[in-house]
């Protein structure tokens, strides 16, 4: 009998261990992912370029919404809401990021659209979607007068209520650029490329304005066609202009064949972009010379921001394919502001979502207010940020790497 | 039935095997008392590796978040400038800037600072000087255009560059404090390098 007391002992000492194991074991895991949170379901749609040229940024997107989407639904974050994304390419044309504004606009599920990537995009389908009372959330759009109006430099004018973005603006970031550029790297003489299309151009017109009057001098200007990879001929007017740094205005599919190129003939400057070009497939294109280029971006640098590690993490821990990119963070932030105007207008309707629920939307988005992967995330009376961070970046040894970071508090 | 039997034999082993048992009396007594032992321990032991175990597997609190990063937690503000009768310095704009620890442990300021290799400044109270969390402390900053033929005279976006340490750790973070404090700042350089001031 001895024996069998002693067995039942170690057998419930061993079973209360495997108890408490198994206790311990739940927090680690944490719910299902599976994630559904109940009976409704709310489309976030997601526009981006998700093939040519821009596809890492345009699947960083992607999938960084698709993350704010599964950690909604698995934290139950809206009681009695299932989210999804919805996502289509724009290819980075305007006339196809139209068409795929007017099929959002026709999906009743779709409450909200994060996206798109370009400036140009977002300029082509605002107006469908206002027109909608369907909110639009870009992460990467810079252009100024999508927030403030055509006139922008004089009279801020907010054109549609519909549209926000959670990436600062070139009215910012050119003349933060042009700052960095004459007075920390001392370069006073500067050549300014464009391509030509919304983005690429208003980077380089408030860059240069700024780098004018704070007494530097334009030696040239050039704009490339962004549909080649052949600047030779514009390398060579770069070489002969007698310019310290070249600024581009544009993207890193043209950047970095541009800068390979101005090298190669003869030019050992440091060439100068936004956001844009802040991709390491800048580097890639534009090779070991590139060591030295500058780039602009908005934000701080994900090592300063500790909600940025954790989303790191996550997103790597859910295994997608492709990396978060540029925007990655500011991606989240814009699908999770979105999840946010949702929750708020369901609570606020008894649990349920209104008939009128993409005009609630709209509405409350204007209000919230909440800490995301890039710090605090709200809006002002424009539509824009307030949280109005920037970061340059300098290429050391074949990697981006942040050497000043500031912050608009004016 | 070899003799040797188990070595912890059960209560009808030996039940079985005692043909005399008045004779093995006192070897059941002494087996009885070492199956006590052995029992005893094996259950010392038992409760001791389970609590072992359980606290080497007890869940373990959560380490604290580190503190923010200093340029995180601080904004610095434009206030206004200082009026001008008889307390702006010469070839000078002397304004205030709100300096506000959001959150995080305190913040000191070891450094004011500008890019322009054509100013010079200095601020009051004179770094490093320490602010606490949930507060504001306003600071008095004074620029001299040390050399006009460099000073921004028309800048737009103007930094003011900040050296910022807290126990996270040490950051110069630039300041870009709006388009009012560029204006003030404009005027001042124009008043004061505008009459050929060197």
């Amino acid at each position: 009998m001895r024996q069998r007391s002693l067995i039942a002992i170690t057998a419930a000492l061993a079973a209360g261990a495997l108890t408490l194991t198994a206790c311990g074991s739940r927090d680690d895991d944490g719910g299902s992912d599976s994630g559904n949170g109940g009976g409704t379901t709310v489309v976030i749609g997601v526009d981006a370029p998700m093939t040519g040229d821009l596809s890492a940024l345009g699947l960083g997107i992607k999938n960084s919404v698709d993350l704010a989407v599964k950690t909604a639904n698995k934290e139950k974050y809206v009681e009695g809401v299932t989210f999804e994304i919805e996502a289509l390419d724009d290819q980075g044309q305007p006339s196809v990021g139209q068409q795929n504004a007017s099929k959002f606009v026709a999906d009743k599920d779709v409450l909200g659209v994060v996206g798109p990537l370009n400036s140009s995009v977002g300029e082509s389908m605002q107006k469908v979607f206002d027109s909608a009372g369907l909110v639009e959330v870009s992460p990467a759009n810079t252009g100024p007068s999508l927030t403030q109006g055509p006139d922008w430099r004089t009279k801020k004018v907010r054109p549609y209520k519909s549209y926000f973005r959670t990436a600062t603006t070139d009215a910012i970031q050119g003349p933060f650029a042009a700052q960095y550029v004459y007075n920390d790297a001392n370069k006073k003489k500067v050549f300014v490329i464009d391509d030509k299309k919304t983005y690429g151009a208003g980077l380089a017109a408030t860059f240069t304005e700024e780098f004018k009057k704070l007494g530097g001098t334009v030696v040239g200007t050039e704009h490339i066609n962004p549909d080649t990879k052949d600047f030779s001929s514009v390398a060579t007017k770069v070489k002969n202009s007698g310019a310290d740094v070249v600024y581009y205005g544009g993207e890193y599919p043209q950047a970095g064949p541009l800068s390979k190129q101005i090298k190669e003939a003869g030019a050992k400057i440091p060439l100068v972009g936004g956001d844009g070009i802040k991709d390491d497939t800048f580097i890639k294109l534009a090779g070991t010379g590139s060591d030295g280029d500058l780039a602009t971006s908005v934000g701080a640098p994900v090592e300063e921001l500790d909600s940025a590690k954790k989303f790191v993490a996550d997103y790597k821990a859910a295994g997608y394919k492709e990396g978060y990119a540029a925007y990655g963070g500011y991606s989240y932030d814009s699908g999770w502001a979105i999840i946010e105007a949702v929750k708020k207008v369901v609570e606020d309707n008894d649990g349920k979502l209104p008939d009128d629920a993409r005009a609630k939307v709209t509405a409350a988005m204007q209000n919230v207010s909440f800490d995301g992967v890039t710090g605090k995330v709200s809006f002002d009376e424009f539509g824009d940020a307030t949280n109005k961070q920037l970061t340059v970046y300098a290429v050391e040894n074949g990697a981006f790497t942040a050497v000043k970071s500031g912050t608009y508090t004016g | 039935m070899t003799g040797i039997g188990p070595v912890e034999p059960g209560e009808d082993t030996r039940a079985h095997d005692a043909g005399r048992p008045g004779r093995h009396t006192p070897r059941l007594r002494a087996g009885s008392r070492a199956r006590r032992t052995a029992t005893a321990a094996t259950a010392a032991l038992a409760v001791t590796a389970a609590g072992g175990y359980l606290y080497a597997t007890r869940p373990q609190p959560r380490p604290a978040p580190p503190p923010p990063y200093p340029s995180q937690v601080v904004d610095l503000v434009y206030l206004t400038p200082v009026a001008p009768a008889g307390t702006a310095p010469a070839g000078g704009f002397r304004f205030t800037v709100a300096l506000v620890v959001r959150s995080g442990p305190p913040v000191t300021v070891t450094r004011v600072s500008q890019p322009n290799a054509g100013l010079s400044v200095t601020s009051s109270p004179a770094a490093p000087f320490r602010t606490k969390p949930h507060s504001t402390r306003k600071i008095t900053v004074t620029l001299r255009a040390t050399e006009c033929g460099k000073a921004p005279r028309n800048a737009g976006f103007p930094f003011l560059d900040v050296t910022l340490r807290n126990t996270r750790a040490i950051q110069t973070h630039s300041f870009i404090l709006g388009r009012r404090y560029a204006r003030d700042l404009s005027r001042a350089l124009r008043d004061a390098c505008g009459q050929g001031n060197p």
